[in-house]
């Protein structure tokens, strides 16, 4: 979600379109933080399982790191399909 | 949401509109992120050998979001069949 679309508020009051303007910032703001606390869990859940001590294991860090980057880019790669299933595009299928 | 000056529904406040609005945006917020997360779930090696996603893997990603995009318009459809609409 971004700002593409006040693209199609054109029409509207200024105050009108920083209103809608101000709710997007707030859901991208609240919606980064979900997704912080949920990528916390995931990767702390699929990598973490050993308890002896207090400190993460050079493993455990390293599994928390590809992780989190693994995830990053598919949602990013989630992204770009959604928006193109948004707009209604045909993808091939395969 | 009025785009173009064009006078808002019958019965329907601005205040309305924007609630309305903002529901639709919470909503899309949402899908996206169950979405995401399902798709992750059933597509990537939880075992993390590595940081990229590979060839097998981003196909999934793909079949996986469209078809989920699909179930989410076939479940709309039967609930607004039966009477209730969800947006």
């Amino acid at each position: 979600m971004d700002k593409n679309m006040l693209a199609g508020l054109e029409g509207m009051p200024e105050e009108d379109k920083m209103r809608m303007a101000s709710m997007i910032d707030q859901l991208q703001i609240r919606d980064s933080l979900k997704m912080y606390n949920s990528l916390v869990e995931r990767c702390f859940t699929d990598c973490v399982d050993d308890f002896t001590r207090k400190s993460l294991k050079k493993q455990e860090e390293s599994c928390v790191a590809r992780c989190a980057e693994k995830f990053l880019k598919h949602s990013m790669r989630v992204g770009m399909r959604f928006a193109e299933l948004n707009q209604g595009a045909a993808t091939p299928d395969n | 949401m009025a785009a173009n000056n064009s006078p808002l529904p019958d019965g329907v406040t601005k205040e309305q509109a924007f609630g309305m609005a903002e529901t639709e945006m919470e909503y899309r917020v949402e899908l996206f992120n169950r979405l995401s997360q399902t798709c992750f779930s059933k597509c990537v090696d939880k075992r993390y050998k590595e940081s990229e996603l590979n060839m097998g893997e981003n196909s999934c990603i793909d079949r996986c979001v469209s078809k989920y995009w699909l179930v989410n318009g076939l479940v709309g459809q039967m609930l607004s069949a039966g009477g209730q609409r969800p947006m």
